[in-house]
């Protein structure tokens, strides 16, 4: 499996959480296991990065972070989108799409 | 099953920047990542390592470097830059009206050049005005650390670039004195104008945190 470079990790991030939140709350170990599950282990997140990425969405507003305790008894952190954030979510889509296509311009690649 | 705020309170004891939030978020995370490692069939031993070097080592110090990153970042300019610059308009127009009225002060000599001594014994107050407009502003200790130190690290971000002009210069006209003599200021130069400043007014930005606290403490027992 190619692995990809940190920067564009860094910078697909928070797009990816965003969007994984736009379904459904979710806690922080949640975030990184389907993130990793949904791209095969291309995108992994180790806390290092996820932690500081959701304070500093949490900070933007654009994600809401409560204490709920699960069936099990035990608290967990989740992490909901707020409205705020569910409207960076098209400007980062389009960016995303506007860098690929460029990418693509130049290298030729088809269908990333 | 390891007590895994334990654990990461024992990691992350660096510079307050867990606060029980977030060591009991960490360490559900942990928890949560130990029982994912059980399912997928390891042993316990094997699954307690590799949870645990989630937070251990190399990883360790790019966690607490990212939060360092966030938490200094967050409200920089409202926490530790403006605190920060009014201290050093302060400082400069002191500085300004001093000379103007012709006021020649005593001069103390130091590596590097020389300057009045009012203005050394004047650094710790302006860390301490930089730390306490900071905290004022609700910024964190490292914000205040990083306001009380704004001054020192314009003037010796502004003394880098004039020796990296300076260099160019040299370096254009090729002059073996010129490129010497510089080398030699740049071992003099900061330590005396930059490092000593920095040393002074993280004194001053101590004794106002030392002395918020107690009088925080004195006002609670009154």
């Amino acid at each position: 499996m190619a692995s990809v470079n940190a920067q564009i990790k860094r910078g697909s991030a928070e797009l990816a959480v965003l969007t994984l939140l736009a379904e459904h709350p979710l806690h922080g170990y949640e975030i990184a296991k389907q993130i990793e599950e949904q791209t095969g282990g291309v995108l992994r997140f180790d806390m290092a990065s996820l932690y500081p990425m959701l304070h500093r969405l949490e900070r933007k507003s654009w994600v809401k972070a409560e204490w709920q305790t699960l069936p099990n008894g035990r608290r967990r952190r989740c992490y909901r989108l707020t409205a705020s954030g569910r409207k960076q979510i098209a400007p980062l889509r389009a960016q995303w799409r506007a860098f690929f296509q460029a990418l693509q311009s130049v290298t030729g690649f088809q269908n990333a | 099953m390891p007590d895994w705020k334990q654990i990461v309170h024992k990691n992350f004891r660096v510079l307050g920047i867990c606060s029980p939030e977030l060591t009991e978020e960490l360490a559900a995370h942990l928890e949560d990542s130990y029982e994912g490692l059980l399912c997928e069939g390891l042993p316990a031993e094997v699954a307690l390592q590799n949870t645990i070097g989630q937070i251990e080592g190399r990883c360790r110090v790019w966690l607490v470097m990212r939060f360092l990153q966030e938490e200094l970042m967050a409200g920089f300019i409202r926490e530790a830059a403006l605190p920060g610059l009014l201290t050093s308009a302060a400082a400069g127009f002191f500085y300004w009206a001093l000379a103007l009225d012709h006021i020649s002060p005593k001069v103390l000599w130091l590596v590097g050049g020389q300057s009045p001594l009012w203005w050394w014994c004047l650094l710790p107050i302006w860390g301490a005005l930089g730390a306490l407009l900071s905290r004022r502003n609700g910024g964190s200790r490292l914000q205040r650390i990083a306001a009380s130190l704004l001054p020192s690290a314009i003037l010796g971000t502004l003394i880098l670039l004039i020796f990296v002009v300076g260099f160019t210069l040299s370096g254009l006209v090729n002059h073996y004195q010129l490129v010497s003599g510089r080398l030699e200021s740049l071992g003099l130069v900061p330590p005396g104008f930059v490092v000593m400043p920095a040393a002074l007014s993280l004194l001053g930005a101590g004794i106002a945190e030392v002395s918020t606290k107690k009088f925080r403490t004195l006002r609670t027992r009154a």
